[in-house]
């Protein structure tokens, strides 16, 4: 009886409860849509990174994790390549040799690390030819060619084919410079490459430094879910240290952390605006029906069911409005999910940071049953107090009033 | 037998300021089937004194017994239980439930006793055929006259089946006609269902229906005369 007195209650004042009605449908699709878009920050930020940057996993020896120095070197590189080549998870890998050291030109030098890599497996892991704006991909220049990038140009004051030097320590310890020649400049989405990376080929460098090796590989793979296989695997073959993109560059985690803080905060506000609403909402209602609640209690209705009247009455808002709301949500990010949303007007700034402007909305399902719990949560909590108020009116002075 | 005793009752509001003696040292009995009216000019106390009786407001001093039951040891919640099994209310301004129909209006305390759906019906048709407001079962009280919603009201009491109704002024809104037809009827009920009555009013062509007439005069009983 409660129940349908409540649900003839709402629709005695059909604007009102409508806005009701629409702010938690508004809100819910805009939480759903915030999430979606948000998540789609750290989809594109970890896809540009794993394409560009890290691959999925990495090896190294555990002695260059802690001294990043030339000759800790991966000792059993044979071993893991023969198992890379045969794993199908993997898409590509590259061994890189990697130092320190500087790179200057006439003008100036700066501090860079130097990558020497095999160039079409560098290519096929990291895209760095396609990302190539200028000159060519290891293919004209004979003696030492060099790819540096667009910014790295700039603070030299170099283009294709100027020469420069690099100086870095050999095998034994020795400072040794050489000579090369810009080939290409490229313009990398990750901006840590940008800012000081460099690359010969493998066979260059090494004869540079005078001796054959790597110090690390960049694995991809067809898809993050391989991952924990794949480690799996290597880890059983090799004692060097393997580690997914995650654990290379914590700032992954960092990340994840802080998007789930960020979240919770939209929630929070967002409930928090629609708590508001629904409290002033059904305090008016309350207020509005005084002479009508003091005649209930006259006759006879106890406390607690004008109490759970109110409740009643609102938790039903919720419970018509979170449903639609999720939908909308749902079917808004069934579209953009697939379609994508273009920023290309924002990209200059989103480019700096690695971002592609093609944004995808995602969101897990089961955030779906939990923002459901939490409009349910949000409009009960926002019946409390005009419930309470409902039940302290004196019903006699609410009849007193005509 | 006495369905209301009311012994010594006294209310005084603001005590400690301007105190005003509402009602002052009223006692009263009230036998079952009685129609009897409460008569006084305005602020004479006869709404104090009915909701005291009612067991709506508690008294200052004295106390009310209905039905062998001394109100004033009720608690809060017993009390609201009390009135919904014992005392019909007809208030001033109908005071139905707008969202509800007429019909479901006067099942409504009969919803809140607990009586099963059948006894409900059979009683809601039954009272308004008696009292002439077949017509507007399925209406809300928006589109009833001022008369049909009263008549709701009234049998909305009855319905409960309640020792005695309480109507605190129940007229006052009313024109003439609409007066004279409600009170035909509250007396028609009060012979054939031998329900009592109680109610105040100033309006001389209802006192001239009652059969008794209590007259109150700044908080006291100046007469009580029975026709
Ligand atoms: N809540 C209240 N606080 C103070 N005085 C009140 C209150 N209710 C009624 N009174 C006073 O008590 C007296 C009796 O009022 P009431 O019982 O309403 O009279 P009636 O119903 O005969 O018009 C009046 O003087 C009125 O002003
Ligand atoms: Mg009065």
């Amino acid at each position: 009886m409660i129940f349908s007195l409540s649900w003839k209650n709402i629709w005695r004042s059909k604007r009102r409860s409508l806005v009701v009605i629409g702010a938690i449908i508004i809100g819910v699709w805009a939480l759903i849509f915030m999430i979606a878009f948000y998540n789609s920050f750290g989809a594109a930020f970890s896809k540009n990174a794993i394409n560009y940057e890290y691959s999925h996993i990495q090896i190294h020896n555990p002695d260059y994790l802690i001294e990043p120095d030339i000759f800790n070197q991966i000792d059993d590189e044979e071993q893991i390549i023969s198992l890379l080549n045969e794993n199908p998870s993997v898409i590509s890998y590259s061994g890189r040799r990697k130092v320190n050291g500087m790179i200057a030109s006439s003008k100036t030098s700066i501090g860079v690390q130097i990558y020497g890599v095999d160039t079409r497996a560098e290519s096929e892991t990291t895209r760095l030819e396609e990302q190539l704006i200028d000159g060519t991909y290891f293919n004209k220049i004979k003696r030492n060619p060099v790819l540096i990038s667009a910014k790295v140009a700039d603070k030299l004051r170099v283009k294709v084919r100027s020469k420069i030097v690099i100086t870095f320590q050999d095998m034994e310890g020795n400072i040794t410079s050489a000579s090369c020649r810009i080939e290409g400049i490229f313009d990398s989405k990750s901006p840590k490459i940008n800012e000081g990376v460099i690359y010969l080929r493998k066979s260059d460098l090494n004869r540079l430094v005078g001796a054959d090796g790597i110090n690390e590989f960049a694995i991809l793979l067809n898809n993050s879910e391989q991952i924990d296989e794949m480690k799996s695997t290597l880890t059983s073959v090799t004692a060097n240290t393997v580690r997914s993109y995650k654990e290379v560059a914590p700032e992954f985690n960092l990340m994840e952390e802080s998007s789930v803080v960020t979240k919770q905060l939209l929630t929070v506000v967002i409930m928090l605006a629609l708590l508001f609403g629904i409290v002033n909402t059904m305090l008016m209602a309350v207020l509005e029906r005084t002479k009508e609640i003091g005649m209930l209690r006259s006759v006879g209705m106890k406390k607690r069911s004008v109490f759970s009247m109110i409740m009643i009455e609102t938790s039903l808002m919720g419970l018509l409005a979170g449903p639609i709301g999720l939908t909308f949500g749902y079917l808004t990010i069934l579209w953009l999910g697939s379609t994508g949303l273009d920023l290309s007007a924002y990209s200059d700034a989103l480019k700096e940071y690695g971002f592609d402007s093609v944004f995808y909305p995602q969101i897990k399902n089961s955030t779906y049953p939990i923002l459901m719990s939490v409009v349910m949560f949000t409009a009960f909590s926002g019946a409390i107090y005009p419930a309470i108020k409902a039940i302290r009116l004196n019903p006699l002075e609410a009849i007193r009033k005509l | 037998m006495n369905v209301i005793e009311a012994t010594q009752l006294v209310k005084t509001y603001n005590p400690d300021t301007i105190p005003v003696h509402a009602v002052n040292n009223v006692s009263l009995d009230i036998k079952k089937g009685e129609f009897t009216a409460i008569v006084g000019p305005s602020g004479s106390g006869k709404t104090t004194l009915l909701n005291m009786i009612g067991g709506l407001d508690t008294p200052t001093e004295g106390k009310v017994i209905v039905d062998g039951v001394e109100i004033d040891n009720l608690n809060q919640s017993e009390l609201t239980d009390f009135r919904m099994h014992n005392i019909g209310f007809v208030f001033q301004s109908y005071n139905l439930i707008p969202v509800m129909t007429a019909r479901e209006n006067i099942e409504f305390i009969m919803l809140l006793q607990k009586i099963d759906k059948n006894a409900r019906e059979s009683r809601s048709e039954e009272l308004m055929e008696k009292m002439g407001i077949s017509e507007t079962s399925k209406r809300r009280p928006s589109e009833l006259s001022g008369g049909q919603q009263q008549r709701v009201a009234v049998a909305r009491a009855l319905a409960s089946k309640p020792k005695f109704i309480l109507a605190d002024e129940p007229t006052a809104n009313l024109d003439s006609q609409s007066t004279n037809s409600l009170l035909d009827i509250m007396a028609k009920m009060n012979e054939e269902e031998n329900v009592t009555f109680v109610f105040s009013t100033h309006d001389q062509r209802v006192i001239d229906k009652a059969k008794r007439v209590i007259t109150i005069v700044d908080g006291k009983v100046e007469s009580d005369e029975t026709k």
